[in-house]
């Protein structure tokens, strides 16, 4: 207890935290970037060349480091994504559940990394 | 303008010895473009009902007695000019997410335990004789802080924060800007102590990052910013818990 009387458990919030804070960073720099590059830059010009764009993209992303950075900033931007949903559901009147709502919010980024991981390993 | 114009003051009166709820009584006031909310509350008392209970002292942004709801907004009511609102009425009620004392005045022992819960002074292992000198700091060392420094402790924050209203665990913008103020003060050692209370449960986990905090500031100290940063400090220190044997991971002072 603090000299206040406060209690001073640890809190594992610095763990979905820092995963949020990763999170954010890879979503607001590398995700814009990806979009930007594979959505408009390289499908650029007619059907032929999109489709040209989409084989390259294909065979750069079966690359494994490239898989594993793909991995990387999917992953901690879901995780982030998570953890803003579970806090703004808890600005929204459920922060007395704020416990079990960690099942759904870190679950689906977990299960939505694992599908990930699964959908490159297959490349 | 004519000299009679008035505007209509509606206060928020609730005496808890007498009344069983709250109510709002209304009073006309004289209009003058230069007055101030606080001016017409004190026309108020002085003039038509001595019985009207609000804090105010300095009359100027410094001492963070005024802060009221001044329609709905957290706002400190000697810098709530009344040409912003005329020719409508003026709501006026006392800082939401407090128990109120009676009408304007609100109860701040919760807020000054959360104040004292984070330690908000200099903590050292060794204190250096007087005769020694001064501990020196660096105008870069002092620019770490001093923005956080700024706070009048005038609770608008407190009232801005939707967090603050339904967690009473969560030590709240102003406490948290206080503690991180002193953490990356270059003369403190005493970060670990302060961030072991930080760091617990809701204290400082509770933040929902909503940024009200520091829209509704009146001296910009930016409590959202400090909450982002300490935040950031307290997940360095929990890692660094699981690596280092216990003890050693507990982080001193900037400056140490």
């Amino acid at each position: 207890m603090s000299a206040g009387g406060r209690p001073t458990r640890p809190s594992g919030e610095a763990f979905w935290w820092a995963l949020f804070s990763a999170g954010g960073v890879m979503a607001a720099i590398f995700v814009p970037a990806f979009i930007v590059v594979t959505g408009f830059l390289l499908p650029s010009g007619d059907a032929a060349a999109a489709a040209a764009a989409a084989q390259r993209l294909a065979a750069i992303a079966g690359w494994w480091p490239v898989k594993l950075v793909l991995l990387g900033v999917i992953t901690l931007s879901l995780f982030h994504c998570a953890h803003r949903i579970r806090h703004t559901l808890m600005d929204f009147g459920m922060r007395r559940h704020a416990g079990l709502l960690k099942l759904p919010c870190y679950g689906g980024a977990l299960a939505g990394s694992v599908w990930l991981a699964l959908v490159l390993w297959g490349i | 303008m004519p000299d009679n114009e008035t505007i209509t003051l509606e206060l928020f009166r609730y005496h808890p010895e007498t009344d069983s709820e709250p109510r709002f009584q209304s009073y006309e006031v004289p209009y003058d473009e230069d007055w101030v909310v606080l001016d017409a509350i004190n026309w108020i008392k002085d003039y038509v009902d001595g019985s009207v209970t609000h804090r105010w002292s300095c009359r100027m942004g410094v001492c963070g007695s005024c802060g009221m709801m001044v329609n709905g907004e957290p706002k400190l009511t000697c810098a709530a000019f009344l040409k912003n609102y005329y020719p409508f009425p003026i709501k006026v009620e006392p800082l939401v997410n407090f128990p109120v004392e009676r009408d304007l005045v609100v109860d701040m022992e919760g807020f000054m335990d959360k104040l004292q819960d984070v330690k908000p002074y200099i903590i050292r292992d060794d204190v250096n004789d007087t005769s020694q000198g001064e501990y020196r700091q660096s105008p870069a060392e002092l620019a770490q802080y001093k923005q956080y420094s700024m706070c009048i402790n005038c609770m608008l924050c407190y009232a801005a924060c939707p967090v603050v209203g339904h967690e009473d665990e969560f030590l709240g913008p102003a406490a948290l800007a206080l503690g991180h103020r002193y953490n990356k003060d270059s003369r403190d050692q005493g970060q670990s102590e302060r961030l072991e209370v930080m760091l617990s449960s809701e204290a400082m986990w509770g933040c929902t990052f909503v940024g009200e905090c520091s829209v509704v500031c009146p001296k910009h100290v930016d409590p959202a910013g400090a909450i982002q940063q300490a935040k950031a400090m307290g997940a360095q220190e929990y890692f660094k818990r699981f690596v280092m044997p216990k003890g050693a991971g507990a982080t001193k002072g900037a400056g140490a």
